[in-house]
């Protein structure tokens, strides 16, 4: 007897269905109640095939950012495309291979193009599912008895795409068109052989195919390995007790979620705002990130960011896969750490993400190259969680924001001729946020990927030859409070002879991009120093020291005053690629972390720490943190108690006396903003937000008690 | 209750109140982070914190650092700083109690030209308590940003 087998497409939709009517994935947890020790085993077998894999195919990927920054993850999904198991690595890819398995089924991929086993579909196409461009996953699914079981899909982050830019970060793009090749969903392998002229394809379409081909192979082989463990765990259990608790898995980690927010978290509302911005020619504006966090006694965490700006024709915004992506990530390295990874979490929590808005653009055609205010949305949220934290009294918890991670791409020709094209994901490594009990760490975190590291400054030189003159860790760029924020890295680079070199930076516009909490100061706005017709080469040929450090506490860095050149300065950090000669430099930072709490709280000891170290100075000591630094003969650093009592003191009475009392500010503020004398960029932004969500516009009116119908002037 | 259990609770409570003040040595922050989290924290919190400030009113719930959600006697449910200063409901924004001050983003004293944002996009709003001066919010935003209400505890239960 033969039963009409159903498309995967009724599949889909009929799981749907049944978790929109009951709001569970499952009803009944039978395996987990009644063989709790097969429940556990399996899922660490499946967990371990995973992270056996990542671990494989980053000793065969050939590309820096996937072999030394970890830049790689692997998943186990369901037939209909529900993420069961996923391993460590780039966590932010937890729902972005799910939206797109769902994506093809939906799109009639069972029908019009098959599925078989050894087939490997490869998407890019980050409305479908992924980041941007450079975000690229290789899925592949898997049979039982003829019958289309799961799917495998591995993902990692490219460095070259073809873009107009080269380092497919480009910051310039005003167009989707520019971001390079997109390839949505192909299949690119039949009986496990990747195709010939995908390879070709790829070969031409890009700068430097290396990474992108490297790490196809790398991706299929981890796909293939957990396929055929997948298969063996399957043969050994069976078809009905696998599908099962796979779907248990999922629930599992659906009530758990639920339950670690009700333990967690106090209930109540948060809001927290995080900051980006467009810079590109014609379009200069800001662009808040609105985070609003509701806990509730049951354990339900709603996230709203009503009032995002619109989508524009700019890169510094994301698609809902990856915004998705982004908070899910923060979500489960602030919350969810200790719950199984997997779409358990995701069916928990209600998002909302306004349609239209730069994070959920309505139009495919825009850029979404550099994210803006989609990881502001994940470092808001962070902030938000923490308060919660905060009131539930785990302070262990508690954290300012994270660093927005940035650095530089290059493109052009080697010593050796060949093509070369990439961006520099030492920028994993930037400075940590400042906790509620202590310093953030210098130069050891990105919140897109716990693992990540800075990766051998030879390594990077092999795939983009600018010359590391110094790799430093940045002083005074983590956010001054009680506890300050880790400082990132700042790296002197100069353009080598023989070389053609076109070089570039993305970052934010001009401003703080991340926030400190409850006191504490954000981190130093990121910046970037070009130097050109520099007298770097004179300086080799006489043997003298070469510049290698920015100083500390200076309006402009050491390295500058030590070489003549034609300088500029790029506050912010983003620089559309541009060619530069030989011996000219180009400095730029990676990102630090924000500060937590009153400078004026912090304890001397730290200071003098940080004065040793040469991370900070005695001017900051006095000015921020009101701590008299003391020198003896030997250069032994301490501080004078009673003078730095009296300072303290003396900065309070300073605050007193410049503080305006908030009635008294908010009346001559609503003046200026009644005139519309509010500069460019916010006045831009305020005009647009207030159109697209009236929402936004009441709370903006109520708050400064403004006319009914009251609009920004322009 | 036996003895060792007195111990290990007196050593846990005392962990606490170290992490609180922000001088618990990091081998232990490491046990209290691996911890089981069971939601009994806030009651644990909640005491050490009535010990610590200098005044009685009972504290409902911390709000941040330095800030306390506290019951009077007279029922007032209302904002209160360590230092005593009160800042009214606790329904409404503290922001708009507090004293204000926008700093100059590259003013040469907290950041230098070439760390602060350019104070066309942005400056930074910084709010201090009225009675002890200390700096409780910073905003880095642009004129004519409203406050940001950043915690309204459901305390309605
Ligand atoms: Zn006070």
């Amino acid at each position: 007897m033969t039963m009409a087998r159903r498309s995967l497409k009724d599949r889909l939709i009929e799981s749907e269905e049944l978790f929109r009517d009951t709001g569970v994935y499952e009803s009944e947890l039978t395996v987990k109640e009644s063989d709790p020790v097969t429940f556990e085993v399996l899922f660490t077998r499946l967990l371990q095939t995973l992270t056996n894999a990542r671990e494989v195919a980053l000793s065969i990927s050939a590309s820096p950012s996937t072999r030394e920054q970890g830049e790689i993850i692997f998943g186990l999904f369901t037939a209909e495309g529900d993420a069961v198991c996923l391993s460590t690595g780039l966590m932010i890819h937890v729902h972005t291979m799910s939206r797109a398995i769902k994506w093809m089924i939906n799109n009639d991929y069972e029908t019009k193009m098959g599925f078989r086993e050894g087939d490997y579909f490869f998407n890019n196409d980050s409305f479908i599912g992924g980041g941007h461009p450079s975000d690229q996953m290789l899925m592949t699914p898997f049979f039982v008895d003829g019958e289309l079981e799961g799917w495998i899909g591995g993902l990692t982050h490219v460095t070259e795409t073809g873009a107009v830019e080269p380092g497919a970060m480009g910051s310039s793009f005003t167009s989707r068109f520019a971001e390079g090749l997109i390839l949505p969903c192909m299949r690119i392998a039949a009986d496990d052989e990747l195709f010939y002229d995908f390879d070709v394809l790829v070969d031409r379409g890009v700068r430097s195919s290396i990474s992108w081909l490297a790490d196809n192979r790398a991706k299929l082989t981890g796909n293939l390995i957990i396929r055929e463990k997948v298969k063996e765990l399957l043969g050994e259990v069976g078809l009905d007790m696998y599908r099962k608790v796979c779907r248990e898995y999922i629930e599992d980690t659906r009530r758990a979620t639920h339950e670690k927010v009700r333990r967690s978290l106090f209930p109540g509302r948060y809001r927290e705002v995080a900051w980006r911005g467009v810079t590109i020619k014609n379009l200069e504006r800001l662009m808040h990130s609105p985070c609003e966090l509701v806990v509730s006694r049951e354990g339900r965490l709603s996230l709203s960011f009503e009032g995002l700006p619109s989508a524009q024709r700019q890169p510094f915004q994301a698609t809902l896969p990856l915004f998705e992506g982004m908070l899910f990530n923060g979500l489960i390295q602030n919350i969810f750490y200790d719950l199984r990874y997997n779409d358990g979490t995701f069916l928990a929590i209600d998002l909302h993400v306004p349609y239209g808005s730069a994070c959920n653009p309505d139009n495919i055609q825009l850029p979404t190259t550099l994210w803006g205010p989609a990881y502001g949305g994940m470092q808001a949220c962070a902030q938000a969680v923490s308060r919660a934290y905060f009131a539930k009294g785990y302070r262990e918890e508690v954290h300012a924001s994270g660093p927005l991670t940035s650095g530089n791409l290059a493109g052009g020709k080697d010593q050796y001729g060949r093509h070369f094209g990439s961006q520099c994901f030492e920028f994993a490594s930037s400075g940590m946020y400042a906790t509620s009990f202590m310093d953030g760490l210098d130069t050891a975190f990105s919140d897109f990927n716990a693992e990540g590291d800075m990766g051998d400054a030879e390594i990077w030189e092999q795939q983009m030859p600018q010359v590391w003159l110094a790799r430093e860790i940045r002083k005074d760029g983590g956010g001054f409070g009680k506890f300050r924020g880790g400082n990132g890295i700042h790296s002197l680079y100069m353009i080598p002879e023989g070389i053609e070199m076109e070089i570039g930076a993305f970052g934010s516009p001009p401003i703080f991009s991340t926030a400190g909490l409850m006191g504490g100061y954000p981190a130093a706005a990121l910046r970037v120093w070009i130097g050109r017709g520099t007298d770097v080469q004179a300086q080799i040929e006489a043997g003298t020291p070469l510049p290698n450090t920015e100083g500390f506490d200076r309006s402009v860095p050491e390295f500058v005053d030590q070489v003549s050149a034609e300088w500029s300065c790029v506050l912010g950090q983003n620089v559309p690629t541009s060619s530069l000669e030989p011996y000219s430099l180009f400095s730029v930072v990676s990102g630090d972390g924000g500060g937590y709490g009153d400078p004026l709280l912090r304890a001397p000891i730290d200071i003098i720490r940080d004065v040793e170290n040469g991370l900070s100075g005695v001017r900051v000591a006095a000015d921020v943190y009101g701590v008299v630094v003391t020198k003896d003969a030997r250069g032994n650093v301490g501080y004078d108690k009673e003078a730095t009592d009296s300072l303290r003191a003396q900065h309070r009475r300073e605050r007193l006396h410049r503080g305006v009392p908030a009635a008294e500010y908010k009346r001559i503020q609503r003046e200026r903003v009644m005139a519309g004398d509010i500069p460019a960029p916010a006045r831009a932004m305020y005009r647009d937000v207030m159109e697209i969500s009236p929402i936004w516009a009441d709370e903006f009116r109520t708050f400064w008690n403004l006319p009914e119908g009251f609009e920004v002037a322009e | 209750m036996t003895m060792s259990n007195q111990n290990s609770d007196d050593a846990k409570l005392n962990s606490i109140r170290e992490l609180i003040e922000g001088i618990l040595p990091l081998d232990q922050l490491a046990t209290l982070q691996r911890e089981m989290k069971t939601g009994d924290r806030v009651q644990i919190v909640l005491a050490i914190e009535q010990d610590r400030v200098p005044w009685s009113d009972r504290i409902l719930v911390p709000l941040q650092e330095n800030l306390y959600v506290v019951e009077r006697d007279d029922g007032a449910r209302v904002v209160k700083c360590f230092c005593g200063h009160e800042f009214g409901d606790y329904r409404l924004n503290w922001k708009e109690e507090a004293l204000v001050f926008e700093r100059h983003p590259q003013d040469g004293i907290v950041f230098q030209p070439n760390k602060g944002a350019d104070p066309v996009w942005q400056l930074l709003r910084e709010f201090y308590c009225p009675n002890c001066a200390t700096q409780l919010d910073v905003e880095p935003v642009p004129v004519g940003y409203p406050f940001v209400f950043n915690f309204l505890p459901d305390l309605e239960f």
